[in-house]
């Protein structure tokens, strides 16, 4: 045996060791693809973040997994006939990480510590003066009781609330934060506890095992069933794609969230991994500028998106996997009505004589899209073949995303392909797009009559009257152009079959509770 | 010898001076708006106006170039944009990292790679000379994250020796810190090896072309005596200075095998500090990167006159 060869033996011999050890096994890895920002709910943080930190914390209320919202730390929720009070009633024993009990003063303090400008809370405009959901008091009239009022009505007060990128509007006991009142590490009421945080490197959080779990059997998104059912959750930080499979083939990492398409085939042949497939309310779109020389016109508008044949288009860049959907609300939705699945109708040759008419000679229309969104790059590459074909010269200017982002919040662009995040409410997905352009440049669909019907679909929050709104909003959208919608975001996770009722799910964030490692 | 040292790094003031203000005003010219990066897609400008007042980004760029300027010379390089951490403390801690995996791998590569380019270059043209150098223009010429993924398949995955993910510090625990090491390590040994082998061959066969040498032969002495006391150590000069930039080059900038093997390093937070536009973290480690070259060409150039007595530190 050389040194090399001694080396090795004795690596190896380790590496058997480490893997065998016995608090290893009740250990779930899931991999992250970048580190986190903080572990402040809704305050610094992206969506790797807000996946860790809905472990350690909860709120009043949550999304379930068809995109409603459901009560969580709250029992049940009345609401008044005016639209104007909503009382939350709090689930009996909820405890603390650090053993308190939760209680309606805990409440009504964090309302408050999220309503001061200090925080930096994400949220606090929407529900400060001037804010759609403006929220006039919050009050505990007994120990388990919180009362809020709202200035007028909003339908998307508890949507709001529930939203995954405010922190949930998660509930904290006062150790969480230093004397001088800073934020210090997160002691919420949620089914994991924080152990530790290596930048960098890994999260680890610990089971809770005084979780006061809900009634429901079944996990349903982030309320239902949530108990914690390994001894310990660790998100290790993997950026490389590559070094994330090798770990998952290896078996170093239990789940990777996110894999690549072309990689879906190879996990679900391999007798050791499996993958689940999840469709998120994120919306992929090719943005066009209405206020630009030539898309100003709607005809040329409508020509591209007749030239677009967005089923073709996705098969192909999700392998199969995804589907298009030209609607701004999600197939998962409640509110896809058979109005929504209406769409586009691709004709090449509709699209020619339209151009003939507004009169398009071949102008270059620049679409701008980025690398580090891949398959939103592979949709600017097929969109430019395909507007080929009807004779548009679209002229690909690939960008790094920051700049990207840069040139979608100025507005200063003809075309491209953007991706949104996931909003799981359609309204809030369709006030994210609509606008102003002269307040907001970064909005995209700057339409008057469409935008009081969006203000009618926040007023109210009766289903029938919402989703009515809902298709006459789609039919406007197909018909007006204002931008084309190729798809919802898909997310695939591939994962080692000895986890046990993990899924995919449509928040495109992994989930650790209710998940088990077999022997 | 002293002097030597103050006046070097005297002389390095400006250069350092001059990388701060281009490393400020060019990250700045760079598209991209780092409150806008953090809040994401959906934020209303309003608050990415909040946070960019916040982050003092809307303050006049020379204001804000003279607010960094006078925190940095009081040894304050800010905190991270992202993160809030401070920056001096991520740089220590992430240079740690990167310094071991780099000063190994270097020192192995030297140990290696110098001794087998002299024995290429005195069997010059033999075929273990050719053997040689074949090898070190594949290695050379192989990428380091190609290379690095390879290692990962064969080590990690194919024969399951070492862990594919993950990091722990040596200094915390040697050997669970060591099998982590052990592929960056490796990939990048033999990366250097490509680099170092041929610098090592070249400047072995041009010293031992020259006259001297060809006189040291002729008054009769042994082939030993002249190898050992004049073609090594005037062959090693020049090898040296390209071990100093070599080290210089990859103390800060080994974010692509940083990447592969999730190894939290210099150069993954100089990349990830790019990308998210977080202007006090990519400035100062450009900064401590460039102060890092000075430091480490001042001390290779200490080095000199042990091997190249003609050279004087005055």
């Amino acid at each position: 045996m050389n040194r090399r060869q001694r080396l090795a033996a004795s690596a190896a011999a380790l590496a058997l060791t480490l893997a065998c050890g016995p608090a290893a096994a009740e250990t779930l890895k899931i991999a992250l693809n970048a580190d986190i920002r903080s572990l402040d709910p809704g305050v610094n943080r992206d969506a790797n973040s807000d996946a860790v930190v809905l472990h350690i914390v909860e709120g009043l209320v949550a999304y379930s997994e068809d995109a409603s919202v459901k009560p969580l730390l709250a029992k049940e929720v009345a609401v008044s006939d005016d639209d104007l009070t909503y009382t939350f009633k709090l689930r009996d024993g909820v405890k603390f990480h650090n053993g308190n009990v939760l209680t309606s003063a805990d409440v009504v303090w964090n309302w408050n510590r999220y309503m001061d400008e200090a925080t930096k809370w994400r949220c606090r405009n929407d529900f400060a003066a001037g804010g759609a959901a403006h929220v006039v008091s919050v009050t505990a009239p007994d120990d388990k009781t919180v009362v809020f009022k709202l200035e007028k009505p909003n339908a998307l007060f508890q949507a709001t609330l529930a939203r995954t990128d405010c922190g949930m509007t998660g509930i904290l006991d006062k150790s969480s934060f230093n004397a001088d009142g800073s934020f210090n590490v997160p002691v919420g009421t949620g089914p994991f506890r924080y152990k530790e945080w290596r930048k960098g490197e890994f999260i680890d959080l610990e089971a809770f095992a005084d979780y006061a779990a809900r009634s429901e059997e079944k996990r349903d998104g982030y309320t239902g069933a949530k108990r914690p059912l390994v001894e310990a959750v660790r998100f290790a930080v993997i950026p490389d794609r590559s070094s994330a499979k090798a770990a998952l083939l290896n078996g170093d990492i239990d789940i990777v969230p996110d894999v690549p398409y072309a990689d879906v085939e190879e996990f679900k042949q391999n007798a050791d991994t499996a993958v689940s497939l999840a469709t998120n309310p994120g919306i992929v779109a090719l943005l066009l500028q209405t206020r630009d020389p030539l898309l100003k016109d709607m005809r040329i508008r409508k020509a591209i998106a007749m030239a677009l044949d967005t089923k073709t288009m996705v098969e192909g860049i999700t392998l199969g996997l995804g589907k298009a959907n030209n609607s701004l609300i999600p197939p998962t939705s409640k509110y896809h009505s058979p109005a929504q699945t209406q769409g586009y109708s691709y004709d090449p040759e509709a699209a020619k004589a339209l151009l003939q008419e507004a009169g398009y000679n071949g102008q270059p229309i620049k679409l701008i899209a980025n690398t580090r969104y891949s398959n939103t790059y592979d949709a600017a590459i097929v969109a430019q073949a395909m507007l080929q074909q009807v004779g548009i010269t679209a002229e690909l200017e690939v960008l790094e995303w920051a700049a990207q982002l840069d040139r979608y919040q100025s507005g200063n662009y003809t075309a491209m392909v953007f991706p949104y995040s996931g909003r799981y409410d359609p309204a809030l997905t369709m006030d994210s797009v609509m606008g102003n352009k002269d307040k907001e440049p970064r909005k995209v669909w700057d339409d008057p009559d469409a935008q009081a019907m969006l203000a009618d679909a926040v007023r109210y929050s009766d289903p029938a009257k919402r989703q009515e709104l809902f298709d006459k909003l789609h039919a406007r959208f197909l018909e007006t152009v204002p931008f084309i919608m190729l798809y919802n975001g898909l997310e695939a996770s591939a994962y080692q079959k000895h986890v046990q009722n993990y899924a995919a799910s449509i928040f495109s964030m992994p989930r650790a509770w209710e998940v088990t490692i077999a022997e | 010898m002293l002097r030597f040292i103050l006046s070097r790094i005297g002389m390095a003031v400006p250069t350092v001076f001059l990388v701060a203000v281009v490393v400020f005003f060019l990250i700045r010219l760079v598209p991209g708006d780092p409150a806008a990066l953090l809040l994401g897609d959906m934020a209303s400008p309003e608050s990415v106006a909040a946070l960019r007042s916040d982050l003092g980004l809307d303050k006049n760029i020379l204001t804000q170039f003279a607010i960094w300027l006078t925190s940095v010379l009081q040894g304050d390089f800010g905190t991270s944009i992202t993160t809030k951490e401070q920056v001096a403390h991520l740089i220590i801690e992430r240079f740690k990292v990167s310094a071991g995996i780099v000063l190994v791998a270097v020192a192995l590569a030297s140990l290696v790679a110098v001794p087998a380019g002299f024995i290429a270059a005195l069997r010059q043209n033999s075929r273990l000379d050719f053997t040689l150098v074949s090898i070190a223009a594949l290695l050379l010429s192989i990428p380091t994250f190609w290379l690095g993924l390879v290692i990962l398949l064969i080590f990690g995955l194919k024969l399951g020796w070492l862990p594919v993910v993950g990091y722990v510090s040596v200094a915390e625990d040697p050997s669970r810190g060591l099998l982590y090491v052990l592929m960056p390590i490796l990939t990048l040994f033999l990366h250097e090896i490509g680099v170092l082998l041929r610098m090592a061959r070249a400047s072995a066969l041009e010293v031992l072309r020259l006259d001297y040498i060809t006189h040291a032969r002729a008054k009769g002495l042994p082939e030993r005596t002249v190898l050992w006391r004049h073609v090594f150590p005037n062959a090693f000069a020049p090898t040296l200075t390209l071990i100093g930039l070599v080290l210089g080059n990859m103390l800060g900038g080994i974010a692509v095998v940083e990447t592969v093997f999730t190894i939290p390093g210099l150069g993954r937070l100089l990349v990830d500090a790019i990308f998210g536009r977080d202007y006090p973290v990519i400035q100062g480690c450009l900064l401590f990167i460039a102060v890092i070259y000075v430091l480490v060409n001042l001390i290779v150039d200490l080095c000199y006159p042990l091997f190249d007595p003609r050279v004087k530190i005055t």
